[in-house]
């Protein structure tokens, strides 16, 4: 029967489970956001690195093929090295594009539904706030997936491939660390968009917001370590203490005089503390007026 | 049977104030769909009470509880079989109007084809059926209202939570929306509560309301029986010395109250018909100018509660069954 022929009835069949519906959100976000131009020109930009480390990996493995590489001595040869350094390399600039990636598509998340006062909604239905906040982080985790987690396992797999079980057997806690270095990096990403877009209703703003989180704290870790003579002043910098956590799970040794992988990631931890209170603070499904 | 609302010595505080001061009532039956209107003046505690029964405050002490099921500590369940349908604009502007009742269906726990089918279906039932393609961001204050509405019965809730459905609505509008909401109480058995500043619209279809002033019940009374028992209510005119009126009433079991020189508010115990009236006062030397059966306005009720019109002569007012 036609639907406007129908009419009303009360829905009485079984209700889905706690899963089913914490999903709801990211099948609603995911082709929407993957329907937006940007995102997609962003997601395509963001694979030419990945090729190029592809193509790297490819001559690393077949330098034989190239007579001339292998005139060049240790110096070629340690250039063509796949090693923790390189893949630490490779996660620093494909990072660059998930940040831009998640300014671009977290404030979409929690903005409109501030802006149009619609957390009333969501959380009068059983939707909890740690199931909310959940819901949106399983949406950036499966966007910056893309860019950061995909693309290096992809690298790493045809390392592992090309170079063979050898090679594997003495090297997976690269894998490993890319694994856990990006995941960290995207559970950060993700909680500074998120907050960024729960503290302000504009979505442009909070997307400038997101981008300038990373590079204003780079410029004032870079401010207090030049006027107070200190190295300390790194942990205030999101970037850095990343990258360095990155080196530590990767094998890669830092400078010396900075602060090591521990500070860092202890700086780390606090930051995704700070920025969950953001998110608990602001996320309430009515304004109390004191 | 289980009252829809229970609400047992609820004390709510925002910030160092008590807004809701240790009320108590039992509203409704589950199964039967009846409807409660909840009024009072700005500030009373309306809101922060239907805040409350959501879960989305703690409260101070008491319980309130939604079909046996406590707000605060079963939270989740509580909010499977509801809908709210909030006072400000609360939507989802970007999205279609099915898209977003869909969403909204599905995180109601429907699963997705009956979420897809159910919104359509809720959207045609509001009258939104022709623009339900249509970005619920270009609808004009009407639809909006009409698009909250379908969003709080998309799942067929128990009970359906109103913060001022009607506001912002033209008269036709307005009527449609006090007709769906008819409609979901007699014709689907929902239960409704409907927070309104509209008198006129509780009384169009509440069968009970609650008053709250200072965030204290000042009064509860059953609107259906107050239909049936003011139906023996006479307003009367009189002309002429009625100083020995009162007296004359109480001869044959009637209670007589004076609301002005010459006006009295009559009302007639079972068996005693409208023509002892114009006996009494044919006796009295009185003349009646005019005689009209007429009952409280729920706009009277709500006046004698704030304390603005002095209470009715029958002694039923004193016990809170008006």
């Amino acid at each position: 029967m036609a639907v406007f022929k129908r009419g009303y009835e009360r829905y009485d069949g079984p209700l889905t489970g706690a899963v089913t519906r914490f999903l709801a959100v990211p099948r609603f976000v995911w082709p929407r956001l993957l329907a937006e131009r940007f995102v997609l020109v962003l997601l395509l930009v963001s694979l030419f690195w990945p090729l190029l480390c592809a193509i790297f990996i490819y001559l690393s493995n077949h330098a034989n093929l190239l007579p001339n590489l292998n005139e060049g001595g240790d110096a070629i040869q340690k250039l063509l090295r796949i090693d923790g350094r390189f893949f630490a390399t490779f996660m620093n600039i494909q990072s660059t594009f998930a940040i831009i990636l998640a300014a671009v598509a977290g404030p979409g998340l929690i903005a409109p539904d501030l802006a149009n006062n619609a957390l009333p909604l969501y959380f009068s239905r059983p939707v909890s706030l740690a199931s909310y906040i959940g819901a949106r982080l399983v949406v950036l985790f499966g966007l910056l997936s893309l860019v950061t987690l995909l693309p290096g396992l992809f690298v790493f797999g045809l390392q592992a491939s090309l170079a063979g079980s050898s090679w594997l057997a003495g090297h997976w806690t690269l894998g490993q660390g890319m694994l856990l270095g990006f995941l960290l990096y995207i559970l950060l990403l993700s909680l500074v968009a998120l907050a960024c877009s729960a503290y302000v209703k504009w979505r442009v703003v909070a997307g400038a917001l997101v981008l300038g989180f990373f590079f204003v704290l780079a410029g004032a870790a870079q401010i207090v370590n030049q006027v107070f003579r200190v190295e300390w002043g790194s942990l205030l910098s999101p970037g850095y203490t990343i990258y360095t956590i990155w080196c530590a799970l990767l094998g890669v040794e830092t400078a010396a005089d900075a602060p090591d992988a521990g500070e860092c990631l202890a700086a780390v931890l606090v930051l995704l503390g700070a920025l969950l209170a953001v998110l608990l603070r602001k996320l309430r499904p009515v304004e109390v007026v004191s | 049977m289980t009252p829809i609302i229970a609400v047992d010595q609820l004390r709510v505080r925002l910030g160092k104030r008590e807004i809701l001061k240790g009320i108590s009532c039992r509203l409704g039956a589950s199964g039967v769909g009846r409807a409660i209107g909840l009024l009072g003046p700005n500030g009373a505690g309306k809101s922060t009470l239907i805040q409350t029964l959501l879960g989305f405050h703690r409260p101070a002490a008491g319980t309130a509880q939604i079909l046996g099921l406590d707000c605060h500590r079963q939270t989740l369940a509580v909010k499977t079989r509801i809908g709210y349908m909030p006072e400000n604009d609360s939507l989802i502007a970007d999205m279609t109007a099915v898209a977003f009742l869909r969403l909204m269906g599905e995180l109601s726990g429907l699963p997705a084809p009956a979420a897809l089918e159910k919104a359509h279906e809720t959207l045609f039932h509001v009258g939104l059926g022709e623009a339900r393609y249509r970005k619920v961001g270009t609808y004009s204050l009407g639809m909006r209202q009409m698009a909250k509405l379908a969003q709080a019965i998309i799942h067929g809730p128990e009970l359906v939570i109103l913060d001022e459905p009607t506001n912002g609505l033209d008269p036709a509008a307005r009527q449609r929306m006090l007709v769906l909401i008819r409609q979901m109480k007699e014709q689907h058995g929902m239960n409704v509560l409907l927070c309104s500043h509209l008198l006129p619209d509780v009384e169009q279809v509440c069968d009970e309301v609650v008053i709250l002033k200072d965030g204290q019940i000042v009064h509860q009374c059953d609107l259906a029986a107050e239909r049936q028992a003011n139906l023996r209510f006479v307003q009367l005119h009189v002309s002429g010395s009625d100083r020995r009126f009162d007296a004359a009433l109480r001869e044959v079991g009637a209670e007589g109250a004076s609301e002005a020189p010459g006006v009295w508010r009559v009302v007639l115990p079972a068996g005693i018909e409208v023509e002892v009236l114009w006996q009494l006062t044919a006796r009295e030397n009185l003349r009646i100018t005019k005689l009209a059966y007429r009952r409280d306005t729920l706009e009277e009720i709500f006046l004698k509660a704030m304390g603005h019109l002095p209470a009715s002569p029958r002694p039923e007012v004193a016990h809170g069954r008006l």
